[in-house]
């Protein structure tokens, strides 16, 4: 127990992100009792949805998402409530209109920018880490206005809530009262969806209240018994997420549906009719569920918070698989590697579990890329204790802005509005590869000075064949002058192309997490392999392969896979492929290519 | 004294009029049963009273220490109130809300007041039930309950015995009848049962085809519009 709650208040964001949980949750439950008894739970996901439009335009738009999606969030959710009372349009149709339309505006926007696609993913299912001062303070600001303006019209609300027309019969405002829940709902869903997801975030306002509706009979007990529901399913979920390295949103929610089962089972028990069968043995079986429920609600507080790494003296942290395998060709059995990206999960839209950031703070070395698939790295590494070396790959080579080749869909005007986006598939050229791993065995022979010579050995011969590698691509570079590929796909391969020389035709810049493209692309593409002749379109490792598949049915060329090296499928890793045997399968499919 | 004087008021929704030139009075003690067809515009004119719905001409006199807020209402339940958690004492001390003003909270008079309207209506023994769980006859005497709270002079029910079974409708109606002659509550009430609100009523109002019939019970007796109605047998 004590190691869990030890975690919540050792890292500042997860204290952060237990301050603004709870309070996000108080509030979501005050605000449910009366959304979910006048029927307006949707409200609750229609205004997450517009919350997510408004935040993909934030993002694009490069303002701060919080200012700018609590306006246009209460807008949305005036205009649901105008929309409804008025009555030209039933309250159903005009959440599903708004919120479809927000989402489908969202979509559009995201489409046409792209670098923010990690942002995005955050957003949509939640991520502890993006909690920052400026929330915490603005979600406790909420939360008190929710809970006194909650109390002060406590009879009011109950009023409206339970019967409209008597209450405005009997001279209550009651679309005042209606705009007051409607405007702090949507407040509160902005706050909390940056934690728990726009997916998953209305879940918070429609559960806890369902829940105690089972078995509470009056009003302010079921008030009451939300509030209690809702904090404590928080923090068991925050508890699972921290235990169990899962999703925060995603626990709370599940741990959610348990208590909801666990009431409904007791509302049931407790309404037996005399004449059931087990109406004997209700007591025990109360008392039985009772049990259950408190074990699985306590069980995430219990036993040690774990960080997978061997116990060597020395560990090594990596992000992706290409850093991973050249630590380990130079550590050998001196230092432990460990890769936080699980072999076949997508490098793009990776999100730590708080096991990952203990693995960080306990780490040697951390070797990590630097762009934008690790944008939370900043974030954790200033809020670590301890000291470690830290390997910027980025730090380590020239680095080379994103760009768009000819064919290519993406915003070709954002990097001249401000920021280069610069491409992190450094070690997508051998010849980076080589100073990179020169740069891991200088972090290793400081952190551990014992075994310098061993490091520096290893490294020696492995740069070796690195060198040959590059020495092979460098010669197919000569002989494919003049000659040009198709990538039915995204790009991450700007280094290796500039550094042999290979004339590339891509579908997405490097980064971009989209897998369909728009007509015109995959028509110019066929049309270059139509002309050309070519023999092979090719798509990327991990990617669906979708638009490859398309030009290869139009075009008849088959479809090769080219590996970028950023993560390994599941299968190359328990077979131990390694960097060097993915760029050997890259060598033979250029050279198929080019017959 | 007269609480409510209705002077050549005419309904409608969205350019539509469903009813014109309506004329009655309720004076204090009345029982005022507003009878017709469906889509009549009885409801209609009962919101209208209430001020929940504008009218599309004439208007409404409240008497004297009357103004429109003061009224005690029995709406019919929706759906959602069906499976509402909440105690039978919280429902009826809502309808307090109109003499809690800008207080937060109420207060200690209002609290006892639905206390003793409770115990008048024997919903006592069920205060701490929760509504959901009474049957149809329990829950209109909550809500009965909620609107005397809110009055004490007129009382508007809109189709109160609907969907009850007829012992529980007898006995409703005898709870009406009571409140209107033992309290003075004046009772406008909208049924489409017409021997019963013949049997409750002082004054009947029958709405019919865009125009209304207004008079005493007597009168309506008298009138052709009854004779049509009741197939002019019945009293002949």
């Amino acid at each position: 127990m004590v190691d869990v709650l030890q975690f919540f208040v050792a890292h500042s964001f997860m204290l952060r992100a237990l301050v603004v949980g709870v309070l996000i949750s108080l509030c979501c439950a005050l605000l449910g009792v009366s959304l979910v008894l006048k029927r307006f739970s949707m409200i609750g996901d229609g205004l997450s949805h517009v919350g997510f439009g408004a935040l993909a335009i934030a993002c694009a738009a490069n303002v701060a998402p919080l200012y700018f999606s609590i306006p246009i969030v209460l807008a949305a959710a005036f205009l649901l409530l105008m929309m409804s009372e008025k009555g030209k349009i039933k309250g159903d149709a005009a959440i599903a209109l708004i919120s479809t339309g927000a989402l489908a505006v969202g979509v559009m926007v995201t489409s046409m920018t792209s670098g923010m696609n990690v942002d995005i993913y955050n957003y949509m299912f939640g991520s502890i880490l993006a909690m920052s001062n400026g929330d915490v303070i603005v979600s406790v600001v909420l939360s008190v206005v929710v809970i006194v303006l909650f109390l002060a019209f406590y009879d009011e609300i109950f009023a409206v809530t339970f019967d409209e027309t008597f209450a405005k019969a009997t001279g209550t405002k009651v679309s005042a009262y209606n705009f007051l829940i409607a405007g702090l709902t949507a407040v509160t869903i902005v706050v909390g969806m940056r934690m728990m997801g726009a997916l998953l975030i209305s879940s918070l306002i429609i559960f806890p209240t369902v829940t105690s509706m089972r078995l509470c009979k009056s009003f302010r007990r079921v008030v009451l018994t939300s509030v209690g529901v809702s904090v404590l399913c928080f923090l068991v979920g925050l508890a699972v997420s921290v235990r169990f390295e899962a999703p925060t949103g995603a626990s709370v929610v599940c741990v959610n549906i348990a208590m909801l089962g666990g009431f409904a089972l007791l509302g049931v028990l407790r309404n037996l009719r005399p004449t059931a069968k087990i109406y004997p043995l209700r007591r025990i079986l109360t008392v039985l569920v009772v049990i259950v429920l408190c074990c699985v609600m306590l069980l995430p507080f219990f036993g040690r918070v774990e960080s997978a790494a061997p116990q060597r003296p020395v560990s090594v942290v990596t992000t992706g698989f290409a850093p991973y395998d050249f630590a380990r060709q130079v550590a050998g059995d001196d230092a432990a590697v460990t890769m936080l990206l699980a072999p076949g999960e997508e490098s793009h839209t990776f999100e730590p579990t708080p096991q990952d950031i203990l693995l960080i703070e306990q780490c040697d070395v951390f070797i990590y890329g630097g762009g934008e698939s690790d944008a939370w790295v900043d974030d954790i590494l200033s809020s670590l204790k301890g000291s470690r070396i830290v390997v910027r790959m980025m730090d380590v080579v020239e680095v080379q802005e994103e760009v768009l080749l000819d064919s290519m869909e993406g915003e070709a005007d954002e990097a001249e509005d401000g920021e280069k986006e610069y491409d992190e598939h450094v070690w997508t050229s051998v010849a980076n590869a080589a100073q990179i791993t020169e740069a891991i065995r200088q972090a290793l022979c400081d952190a551990d000075p014992a075994h310098a010579v061993a490091y520096q050995k290893r490294a020696e011969a492995y740069m070796a064949q690195l060198k040959a590698m590059d020495k092979a691509f460098l010669q197919l570079g000569r002989e494919a002058v003049g000659k040009s590929f198709v990538v039915g796909d995204r790009f991450p391969f700007l280094y290796f192309a500039q550094r042999y020389g290979f004339t590339f035709y891509a579908a997405f810049p490097g980064c971009s997490a989209q897998s369909n493209a728009n007509p015109r692309t995959i028509a110019a593409l066929t049309q270059r392999i139509r002309r050309q002749n070519l023999p092979v379109v090719f798509k990327v490792d991990m990617s669906s392969g979708n638009v490859a598949q398309t030009i290869s049915r139009a075009t008849g060329a088959k479809v090769l896979t080219l590996y970028s090296a950023h993560t390994i499928t599941a299968e190359d890793f328990m077979n131990g492929e390694t960097y060097l045997s993915l760029m050997q399968r890259n060598l033979d499919a250029l050279r198929a290519a080019m017959v | 004294m007269m609480l409510i004087d209705c002077k050549n008021v005419s309904l409608g929704y969205e350019n539509q009029i469903v009813a014109e030139n309506i004329n009655f009075q309720v004076h204090q003690g009345d029982c005022l049963c507003i009878v017709g067809e469906n889509g009549s515009g009885k409801s209609t004119l009962m919101k209208a009273i209430l001020g929940l719905k504008g009218t599309a001409d004439g208007h409404f006199h409240f008497g004297e220490g009357l103004n429109g807020k003061q009224v005690g209402y029995l709406p019919q339940q929706t759906t959602a109130q069906r499976d509402f958690p909440a105690s039978v004492y919280e429902v009826v001390l809502s309808g307090c809300l109109a003499a809690k003003g800008k207080r937060r909270f109420f207060k200690k008079e209002q609290k006892q007041l639905a206390l003793d309207t409770m115990e008048k209506l024997d919903l006592l023994p069920l205060r701490q039930r929760c509504y959901r769980e009474l049957s149809g006859g329990q829950q209109q005497r909550v809500l009965l309950a909620r609107a005397l709270c809110a009055t004490k002079k007129l009382l508007l029910l809109d189709e109160p015995v609907a969907g009850l079974d007829p012992l529980v409708t007898a006995e409703f109606y005898r709870l009406i009848q009571k409140i209107n002659r033992d309290d003075k509550i004046s009772v406008i009430m909208v049924s489409h049962d017409l021997y019963a609100a013949l049997h409750l009523a002082t004054h009947i109002l029958h709405m019919h085809q865009k125009t209304a019939f207004f008079g005493t019970k007597e009168e309506y007796l008298q009138s052709d519009l009854y004779r049509a109605f009741s197939g002019g047998a019945a009293h002949g």
